[in-house]
């Protein structure tokens, strides 16, 4: 795989799970209501542009690199996801949640290596 | 990003089943797997040429079946976003790789395409992780 193409599947991931924390933030906070709520449309917006960014960038890279090669990128995104959700929304798993995790990256692994 | 609340303080759905942000999630799940098949049979059923529409994926949008395709998508964007609502993102995210044991199976059922062993050894994998994801879930709720 070229640079080229590394950098945009890393952007494209980043993509990915800064758009899903994006609309996560924008859910949480039309939930909560009261002074939180103001600026959930904005936030939602900023989460689908992401998306939309994401899935052009992933269409992008797809034309450019063997599906052989993506598949496993596809595959660790849930892991991404739940790190990044970690990280920046502090939600913390327990010992089955993050086994459920792994074992459904391996799973979706396997289902696009076949 | 700190104004995450605690699990406890997560708000609550309204009552009725329907409003379960795990069956919206389900939902979610089955309206892709729909909206993957219908794309997929819309693209068969568009014409192929080698035209620039073609090679742009808009030739399809002319097949019914790709608009179809088109609203399952985007109903599934809303039962994602309901979810959201109530759920972590890592675990709603988690589950919905449910999308991967629905699009082969639908795909043997409606496409008539073969699961290889490997592939049937990749569903069965996620089962068995999405049935963790949902214990994890129990565990959390009983806390609460």
């Amino acid at each position: 795989m070229s640079l080229t193409a590394w950098l945009l599947v890393i952007i494209s991931q980043l993509a990915l799970v800064a758009g899903q924390i994006f609309l996560k933030r924008a859910m949480s906070r039309r939930e909560h209501g009261g002074e939180k709520a103001r600026g959930w449309i904005g936030t939602l917006t900023i989460g689908i542009a992401t998306m939309t960014v994401w899935f052009l960038l992933w269409l992008g890279v797809m034309h450019q690199v063997e599906l052989s090669k993506l598949m496993p990128l596809e595959g660790i995104s849930p892991l991404l996801i739940v790190l990044g959700a970690a990280a920046f929304l502090h939600e913390r798993l327990n010992w089955r949640g993050w086994a459920g995790v792994g074992l459904t990256c391996v799973g979706v692994l396997l289902v696009s290596a076949s | 990003m700190h104004d995450q609340l605690p699990a406890a303080a997560l708000p609550k759905p309204a009552p009725g089943l329907f409003w379960n942000p795990y069956l919206q999630i389900f939902f979610t799940v089955l309206l892709t797997a729909a909206a993957q098949i219908l794309l997929k049979v819309g693209a068969d059923h568009s014409a192929s040429d080698n035209s620039v529409w073609s090679w742009l994926g808009l030739a399809e949008l002319g097949s019914g079946i790709t608009w179809l395709g088109i609203l399952a998508f985007v109903a599934s964007f809303g039962g994602w976003l309901y979810a959201l609502r109530f759920l972590p993102l890592g675990l709603a995210f988690a589950l919905t790789n449910g999308v991967h044991i629905f699009v082969p199976l639908g795909s043997w059922l409606f496409l008539g395409e073969h699961i290889s062993l490997l592939r049937g050894s990749g569903i069965l994998i996620i089962i068995v992780g999405i049935v963790l994801l949902a214990q994890s879930v129990a565990k959390v709720e009983e806390k609460v």
